[in-house]
């Protein structure tokens, strides 16, 4: 496991990513990793707080076009992580912090595929699912995935 | 002038103790990015309506969590606060900070414009109506700023010496 992780540090792309002096490399990464986080935790935010009762008039309001964006948001943010993976991989995986930002993707990330059915306005309706569980499991794996990635940071 | 509020801010007893406490730095980066979700998220799924995406939420709905991205935008300008007081040096002659202040300008100006001119002829409008072009351009222009704002912010280490 270690000698993948050292080979894939090792490699050309991950050897890219982590020295290139480009604007383009790095910190170009990070900027995307940065506005996709804003715009997967941003969006389900809204779905979230709308299955919360915080918003009347669009709890009865059709909002599932925002989860393509959530999935296409959410492959940029997985596709530029793993590029930040791959340039620091040795030292980012035996960081138990990130095992801990990985998991709370995976809650929140399962609790927005819950969510999903009741986007469509008219399946809010008491009586059915509230969806008030995945609900506020998807806004605390969202918070806990920000901390954690910040914390990578600092220890 | 601006070096003089720098070596003024340094001085504080305040900026110390930010700069001493060392959990005081990633607890506010941590609130930082939640305040920017909130902001990106709820005021750009608005911006997005009254471009004329999401037809099927009524304009006034699509604002309806507005007060969330206000709080957001609270705790952004509370936490970039105390990013600023910890280490002024590193910000006022960081030309991404410049920029970044200058989308918030235009951000906040845009907001002004569309509550003057433009609110009451978009806010009633309904599901499945498309909204008037100058409501388009100023949604347009309201996610470009925030958009600015974040890209700016992300290049405040990469462009001077901030971290």
């Amino acid at each position: 496991m270690s000698a993948l992780l050292a080979q894939m540090e090792a490699s050309g792309l991950a050897t890219w990513v982590r020295e290139s002096p480009s604007l383009w490399a790095y910190p170009t990464i990070l900027t995307l990793h940065s506005i996709g986080l804003g715009i997967v935790v941003g969006a389900s935010v809204i779905v979230d707080l709308r299955l919360l009762g915080r918003a009347r008039a669009l709890g009865s309001a059709d909002v599932s076009g925002l989860y393509p964006i959530i999935w296409w948001a959410f492959a940029v943010n997985a596709t530029t992580g793993a590029l930040l993976f791959a340039a620091d991989a040795t030292r980012k995986s035996a960081q138990p912090i990130f095992l801990v930002k990985l998991a709370c993707i995976a809650v929140a990330l399962i609790a927005t595929l819950r969510t999903r059915p009741l986007a469509n306005g008219s399946d809010l309706r008491p009586g059915r699912g509230t969806g008030t569980l995945p609900a506020v499991l998807s806004l605390l794996g969202w918070l806990g995935a920000i901390a954690a990635g910040r914390m990578m940071a600092y220890l | 002038m601006a070096d003089s509020l720098v070596i003024w801010l340094q001085s504080t007893a305040l900026s110390q103790a930010i700069v001493s406490a060392t959990w005081i730095w990633p607890l506010a980066e941590t609130l930082h990015f939640v305040g920017l979700a909130l902001v990106l998220g709820v005021a750009g799924f608005f911006d997005a309506r009254l471009m004329g995406f999401f037809r099927h939420v009524p304009v006034r709905a699509a604002r309806e969590l507005m007060p969330y991205a206000l709080w957001g935008f609270a705790l952004n300008v509370g936490t970039g606060s105390i990013f600023f007081v910890g280490h002024p040096e590193q910000y006022v002659h960081n030309l991404a900070w410049w920029l970044k202040v200058g989308c918030l300008a235009l951000a906040g100006a845009n907001a002004v414009v569309f509550e003057r001119l433009v609110a009451a002829r978009a806010l009633p409008l309904g599901v499945g109506d498309d909204t008037p072009r100058p409501a388009k351009a100023i949604g347009a222009i309201s996610l470009l700023a925030w958009l600015g704002v974040l890209y700016w912010g992300r290049m405040l280490p990469f462009m001077g010496d901030a971290f």
